[in-house]
């Protein structure tokens, strides 16, 4: 299997070279730092993922704790118990946190400057995060109350790509 | 679509890409400008030791390195791995072995593939290797495709 050893020059004793006899430097070099992998969603969040292919929000809550997780794990991540059944949400929520993305950076999917929040679901103890467009950037504020924006019925997967963004309820009042 | 049960995991194939690219400083430049020859070098600190690989600073004072100096391209095995050759790798033996190579003449050690044809029982400390140079070289660490034993 193994290649013959390459014929190697005869050792030469290192000799002092002159400046003139240095290699010319590299400057730089690319180091791409690549990984694929296989995401598992596992059987809790597959429960969610399937929901939101027929554009239902599915929660599941801790027997113990009562929290309400969307999306929602196989147990609670405090009390490691088994999640409830999965119960659908109506779907309108609160902005709990949000970034203006300005920078282009590589692979970027959408235009900038576009708005990403993480949005508290009503009925729900955890955020997701989305998209909240159909609004100037300055007008997102923390508790403003928004809803989802679905895709066309052929779109609809079992992806966070079924809901297209998050817009401000029409005549919301904040939370 | 398919006949998976109801509440199987569903799974989607995903890729995490970093296109980072890092500019290297005059020695370390110089250094790999001598591999893109087939050359070795290391570089000298104030102490007069020689470092190889080659950096731009010394690591036990934090001073900047002196000139850059030509090696005898051979050193000795201190410390090694057995691995599985993994995708991609371009060993044509079952397996290798990562090392830390002294560089003969110099303090430090340069970390490299080590190919035995697949043999591991050839490996030990203080084994003597010499680089296998790539035919196309383009100022990389790479350029060196491994180190291999040289008979003493």
């Amino acid at each position: 299997m193994s290649t013959p050893p390459t014929p190697s020059t005869p050792p030469t004793p290192s000799t002092p070279p002159t400046p003139s006899a240095l290699p010319s430097p590299v400057e730089s070099f690319t180091s791409p730092h690549k990984v694929d992998y296989t995401f598992v969603a596992g059987t809790g969040r597959s429960a969610f993922l399937r929901g939101l292919q027929e554009r239902r929000l599915l929660a599941r809550r801790c027997p113990t704790c009562e929290r309400v997780y969307l999306p929602a794990p196989e147990f609670c991540s405090r009390c490691l118990a088994e999640l409830s059944e999965p119960f659908e949400l109506a779907g309108t929520g609160v902005v709990k946190t949000f970034c203006v993305v300005n920078f282009p950076f590589p692979g970027q999917m959408i235009d900038p400057p576009y708005l990403v929040a993480y949005i508290q679901v009503d009925g729900a103890d955890t955020t997701l995060m989305h998209l909240v467009r159909d609004v100037e950037p300055a007008d997102v504020h923390i508790g403003l109350r928004v809803e989802p924006v679905w895709c066309a019925e052929e779109d609809l997967d079992t992806s966070m790509n079924s809901i297209r963004y998050y817009r401000p309820v029409a005549g919301g009042s904040d939370a | 679509m398919t006949a998976e049960p109801p509440d199987a995991s569903l799974t989607a194939p995903y890729s995490i890409e970093f296109p980072y690219n890092r500019t290297v400083g005059e020695k370390i430049g110089t250094f790999l400008g001598g591999l893109r020859d087939g050359e070795l070098y290391g570089v000298r600190t104030a102490s007069g030791a020689v470092l190889c690989p080659a950096l731009e600073f010394d690591p036990a004072t934090a001073a900047p390195t002196g000139e850059l100096v030509r090696l005898t391209p051979s050193g000795t095995v201190t410390h090694w791995t057995w691995v599985p050759t993994r995708p991609g790798d371009d060993i044509e033996a079952d397996h290798f072995a990562w090392a830390l190579i002294a560089i003969d003449g110099t303090e430090g050690a340069l970390f490299h593939a080590v190919d035995t044809g697949g043999d591991p029982s050839r490996l030990t400390a203080g084994l003597r290797v010499a680089p296998r140079w790539r035919a196309d070289r383009v100022g990389s660490i790479r350029d060196i495709v491994c180190f291999e034993p040289v008979e003493a």
